[in-house]
């Protein structure tokens, strides 16, 4: 396929991937992010920084069947193609915020106590698993629990966004990291969160 | 116990004036939900392959959806499904109003009408009791008469289907008419029941209820929803304060909005007929949908007097796509719509396909871009089938194939196009290209909310790359919305995660977003395996030459084509079908099909 054909999703891909950077999602060199196109998958590199992403970052291979591009593809390419083969999703986002990481080891699920959090989630289910990355176990739950919810996060690890679009994706990766940090600073400041969280929304 | 559902289904047999209970297939509901799902499911077991749209053994099924008549937002809609006469493909079209709520409160679901009767007749239906009334004296009348009638024989508190004098004279282009006001619109349903001698579907009295799983729940997830809706500014406020209309001075802004039958993309009058000038102008107050916060409606004033509309749709066909500016002239040509049970859209279409050919004078006709004077003699003359009005009513493709001049007819099997200019929205020519019964807006997936609404996020509406995948969800969705069944409007406000609780709350059954998208792809797979068994293949997902060869000449969409065939391929590959479009073995076993 002549490159040209994906030259605006590479460009959607280098902005996204400087977004997720800056608004400080990730690490220098972590998280990963993947877009279905057709019977195919574009993910970025393993080992790639997402905030200075170049075309060569961007690794096409099947979303079902491999070729040679799984060989520099994100180690988590497994989980990308389990969500995107079992859920509508066609764009997921994997980031490491600080926050929602720090709060899935102590909650058991994240109810937002925010407006704009509350307004887009309600809930943030936390999964936990004995080997939190690239697993078969994270493979086979992860898309069973985002057939509902736009964002999960594993247990230590960090989150994974779903949407039709990267931007879409990026959009609920950062609203999860943002429902943390105002969950975080509330309680510093003394908060009482049961008074806070809307009880109803552990059925959401 | 059934929740959601009401577990019956009427079929009435007109050749013989025969009505039979049957209860609804529980594992049915349950894959297919409703409205559109169910309909198509029932259309595909019961009909004969290539069965003639007028042939008595056609169907015409009216299906409720779980959620009708529940507390959920816009839950007062259901849906027809039939074969169409117009484009040949399985059709399906779905209204709002009163009547669907009702039905479903006489305790159905579904309402499967075959056969033919020997002459005029009505169903009158009063909860479990259903009725033939003799339609001597209901045939000719036009809408505003044939409610006259109907409210003095059976009460005031009566609501009703009808056709109008477009669908007993079979005009391909015709509607069947909802209370009056609303439609069942676009394929020539109308003239499917006219060919049945069925002028009304009368419902006297609704008493029953639908049974709710867990209450306490679905009030949550009503009040959720409803917060949502009051948030959103489309559901608070654009539709509310401008209905529909609302996207007329968008849609001609962005480049896209037909102009004199496609030939241009935007409408140098476009803001004398906006939404924004029917609200000073002519509106009168708003009106809706039973069970619908949004209320979109509105009732106008015209010069000859008071109707419903007209919507973006109508004001955009009979406007701006006949180069006509005259906001009064346009909402009355939209009236006598109503009243004979006249599709707008299609309406519109062959009127300003004949416009051209008169302009390249391959026809000769008074009918002249931007000349008003005769255009409500030329909806009477298709109403009746009167003079040059009789290849109108076969709609474009069959009159402009009469003039060998099929290019200008703005069609896609047979289904004139709506209001959006798809050289500037490349997702949505694609749309109109795979849509199940031609060229459609709603069928084909709405990609104006993602290429020009930024509904839920905005993408780039030129590109090509990606749009077959995320077309392809977006039908998947929009079908699963279609059988619930929901106004699409809500949807700007509510994702498929609300719609999942809420049917999860109705039914007792525990439905995911991801379930919802997985019955709107049986849906569609099977709408495609209806269509080719009709004989339809890959080459019928196309567009017009003008969309895919001539390059806009002005505007913001300057210089594109559309530019179908690398969509489509990915389109394809992305459902499973095969290069010719037909879904493969692995596809089908996967959705049960």
């Amino acid at each position: 396929m002549p490159k040209k054909k994906y030259q605006d999703v590479y460009e959607e891909f280098k902005k996204i991937g400087q977004a997720i950077f800056l608004a400080g999602l990730n690490n220098s060199h972590s998280g990963n992010m993947s877009l279905r196109i057709g019977d195919q998958i574009l993910i970025t590199r393993r080992g790639s920084m997402l905030g200075f992403l170049k075309d060569t970052d961007i690794i096409k291979t099947g979303l079902s069947r491999n070729d040679s591009g799984v060989a520099l593809a994100s180690s988590e390419l497994g989980i990308h193609r389990a969500i995107l083969n079992n859920t509508s999703a066609l764009a997921v986002v994997h980031t490491h915020p600080l926050t929602a990481t720090a709060l899935s080891l102590v909650m058991p699920e994240i109810i937002a106590i925010d407006v704009e959090g509350s307004y887009y989630f309600r809930k943030i289910p936390v999964l936990s698993f004995e080997f939190g990355s690239a697993s078969k176990e994270m493979e086979e739950k992860l898309p069973v629990t985002l057939k509902n919810y736009k964002s999960v996060m594993v247990k230590g690890h960090g989150a994974f966004s779903i949407g039709q679009t990267l931007e879409e994706a990026f959009q609920y990766a950062h609203i999860t990291e943002n429902i943390a940090q105002i969950i975080y600073r509330a309680k510093v400041m003394g908060a009482d969160l049961s008074q806070l969280q809307n009880a109803k929304y552990l059925k959401w | 116990m059934l929740y959601g559902w009401m577990g019956q289904i009427i079929e009435v047999d007109l050749s013989v004036r025969q009505v039979k209970f049957i209860p609804l297939d529980r594992a049915q509901a349950k894959i297919y939900l409703g409205g559109r799902g169910l309909g198509a499911r029932i259309l595909y077991d019961r009909v004969l392959p290539k069965i003639k749209p007028f042939d008595p053994d056609n169907l015409l099924i009216f299906t409720t959806g779980p959620l009708t008549a529940t507390t959920s937002p816009t839950s007062g809609r259901f849906s027809l499904t039939t074969k169409s006469p117009l484009t040949g493909t399985i059709f399906e079209s779905n209204s709002g109003e009163k009547w669907g709520y009702r039905f479903k409160k006489c305790g159905f679901d579904a309402l499967i009408i075959k056969g033919s009767a020997d002459r005029p007749v009505n169903l009158i239906i009063s909860n479990d009791r259903i009725e033939f009334e003799e339609a001597n004296d209901y045939w000719g009348l036009g809408l505003h008469q044939t409610k006259q009638k109907i409210l003095s024989r059976h009460g005031e508190g009566a609501v009703f289907l009808a056709i109008g004098p477009a669908g007993e004279n079979k005009v391909l282009i015709s509607c069947i008419m909802n209370n009056g006001r609303r439609a069942l619109g676009r394929g020539g349903v109308g003239a499917v029941m006219g060919s049945k001698k069925l002028k009304a579907i009368v419902i006297k009295e609704a008493t029953g209820s639908v049974p709710i799983a867990d209450p306490e729940q679905m009030k949550f997830i009503v009040y959720e929803s409803n917060k949502m809706l009051r948030a959103h500014p489309m559901t608070s406020k654009g539709l509310p304060e401008f209905g529909t209309s609302v996207l007329v001075n968008v849609i001609n802004e962005v480049g896209i909005f037909p102009t004199r039958n496609f030939q241009q993309t935007q409408f140098a009058e476009a803001s004398k007929i906006s939404g924004e000038t029917i609200a000073e102008k002519i509106f009168v107050k708003r009106t809706g949908c039973a069970g619908c916060s949004i209320q979109c409606g509105r009732i106008t004033r015209t010069s000859a007097g008071e109707g419903e509309g007209p919507e973006f749709e109508s004001v955009w066909a009979l406007g701006a796509n006949c180069g006509i500016s005259d906001l009064d002239l346009v909402a009355r040509a939209s009236h006598l719509c109503n009243e004979l049970g006249l599709d707008t859209i299609s309406t519109g279409g062959v009127l300003a396909c004949a416009m051209e050919l008169s302009q390249r004078k391959i026809i000769k006709t008074d009918l002249k871009f931007g000349v008003s004077k005769n255009l409500l003699d030329y909806i009477k003359k298709i109403a009746f089938r009167k003079g040059i009005g009789n290849e109108l009513a076969e709609g474009s493709r069959r009159f402009a194939c009469k003039y060998k001049a099929e290019k200008y007819a703005m069609q896609v099997k047979g289904l004139d196009l709506p209001a959006y200019d798809p050289r500037g929205s490349q997702g949505m020519g694609l749309s109109y290209a795979t849509s199940p019964r031609g060229a459609c807006h709603l069928r084909g997936g709405y990609m104006i909310g993602a290429e020009i609404l930024g509904v839920p996020k905005m993408i780039n509406r030129f590109s090509r790359t990606g749009k077959g995948s995320y077309l392809a969800e977006i039908q998947n969705a929009e079908a699963a919305i279609d059988s619930l069944i929901a106004c699409r409007f809500a949807t700007f406000a509510l994702g498929t995660s609300y719609w999942a609780r809420l049917i999860s709350a109705v039914t007792g059954l525990n439905y995911t977003s991801e379930d919802l998208i997985a019955v709107g792809e049986r849906i569609i797979n099977l709408e495609r395996l209806y269509n080719l068994r009709e004989g339809f293949t890959y080459k019928d997902d196309t567009l017009p030459s003008r969309l895919l060869k001539e390059k806009v000449l002005a505007g913001p969409a300057k210089g594109y084509v559309v530019d179908l065939q690398p969509m489509l391929e990915e389109y394809y590959q992305f459902r499973g079908w095969d290069k010719r479009g037909v879904p493969t073995e692995k596809k089908l076993k996967l959705l049960n099909l």
